[in-house]
């Protein structure tokens, strides 16, 4: 849970055994390597995703955005927030 | 509690290690694909020898596990790519083997993988919500009913629910041709694995069979397309709500607040009680009257004050907003 409900009971035993943690620490360093590659790769298909965002926001000005299910509303120019400099960042 | 935001990541790409904790049976193979780095919360691929076995035994946390590849004998049944079982905490698995090898996708929700052989339930497990299905011949495709909705095409199949918090986990498919023009986010976290297929998100590119991700909450996912089409497998950690738009450059901060005027547009009752309480009040629930709430460690606790200033803090460190202008000032 992003925010746990104490009465789910999702694991009865929540304190990790000493070969446990001992796991989760390789795990977490791997992860921290996958991470930081995933981060190196997403910023080098920056320029791609900037052309792609370009056209997404020409196609919802004509073809429209999807609301809900097929519904579909042409988004007038009046209502693009301006970019105004903002970066176009993807992982957190 | 907190996995990081890993997106996309292609199991393909690595090799299987072999799952050594202390209960296991030898022929136990795992990708990992996310782990949470307090409790050990973590899915994996999941390889299984041929000729592999296992006694009876239960697991420690709660775990979800769907068969993609080969057959597994689970109690003198054998089962064929599809499996899909929830099995909550401690409850005993009857003894399983595979002849031919098997694949799996495994969600252990709250705790490391644990394996303890017993052909009893642990003392304190609760067995009603356990279920064993054949999620591709014993089951339909459905439209989603969440409002809003995904485009036409995307068709899915409930597989849990979470009854007190929504959380669910489903498979789904696009149709070849797929296509939906639109950026979305959820106020919860959301992983989904590509059993086959490529689906394209605008974001993070292209995402092909073995495909996985981790979204934390409030993150842009979207437009998204597939050529050919997918079948997958998403699990959310909490009721999942479409929050659509088409500002590609918003940040998590800024959703997560959108999020909230949206709360106090649509549901002004709601949003009032919860201000007249003051917000670190902890709802009391008729349903479930023993409830608490742990708010501790929530990993996107950031949020913005009216003087402008973004800052991190405990949901449990108590402040309130009402002595200032919160209610007053337009922003
Ligand atoms: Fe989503």
């Amino acid at each position: 849970m992003t925010i746990g409900n104490t009465n789910i009971v999702g694991t009865l035993r929540p304190k990790l055994t000493k070969d446990e943690l001992a796991w989760l620490k390789v795990e977490l360093e791997d992860q921290r390597k996958r991470y930081d590659k995933i981060v190196q790769e997403q910023e080098a298909l920056t320029p791609q995703r900037e052309k792609w965002v370009k056209e997404f926001m020409e196609r919802i000005q004509v073809r429209g955005v999807h609301v809900h299910f097929n519904i579909r509303r042409v988004v007038p120019k009046s209502e693009i927030r301006p970019r105004d400099g903002r970066p176009l960042q993807v992982i957190y | 509690m907190a996995r990081p935001h890993i997106e996309p990541f292609v199991d393909r790409d690595v090799s299987f290690k072999k799952l050594t904790m202390p209960g296991f049976k030898p022929g136990v193979n795992y990708k990992m694909l996310s782990i949470d780095k307090d409790t050990g919360a973590c899915t994996m691929t999941v390889q299984y020898d041929a000729g592999f076995k296992q006694p009876p035994g239960f697991c420690y946390s709660e775990h979800e596990f769907l068969l993609m590849e080969g057959s597994l004998t689970i109690g003198g049944k054998k089962w064929q790519k599809g499996l899909y079982s929830f099995v909550p905490a401690g409850v005993s698995l009857p003894a399983m083997s595979t002849d031919e090898g098997a694949l799996l996708l495994v969600f252990y929700n709250f705790g490391p993988p644990s394996f303890v052989e017993s052909d009893k339930d642990h003392q304190n497990a609760d067995r009603t919500d356990f279920k064993m299905v054949d999620s591709y011949q014993g089951m339909d495709w459905q439209n989603s009913t969440l409002f809003p909705a995904t485009a036409p095409g995307c068709l899915l199949k409930i597989l849990h629910i979470d009854k007190r918090t929504f959380g669910m986990t489903f498979l789904y498919c696009m149709t070849p041709g797929f296509w939906q023009d639109n950026i979305s986010y959820h106020d919860c976290a959301e992983e989904a694995y590509h059993i086959w297929g490529t689906s394209w998100m605008m974001q993070f590119g292209e995402l092909p069979t073995g495909g996985y991700f981790w979204r934390p909450a409030y993150i842009n996912h979207g437009c998204f397309a597939s050529e050919l089409g997918i079948l997958a497998i998403g699990r959310t950690d909490g009721d999942l709500h479409n929050y659509f738009h088409h500002d590609p450059f918003s940040t998590p901060e800024e959703n997560h607040e959108r999020a909230a005027s949206r709360l106090a547009r649509m549901k002004p009752a709601l949003y009032n009680w919860i201000l007249t309480s003051e917000h670190n009040h902890l709802p009391h629930d008729f349903e479930y009257p023993n409830d608490t709430y742990k708010t501790e460690g929530w990993d996107t606790g950031i949020h913005m004050h009216d003087d402008g200033q973004v800052h991190h803090h405990s949901a449990s460190g108590a402040h309130s907003h009402l002595g200032g202008n919160k209610k007053k000032k337009k922003k």
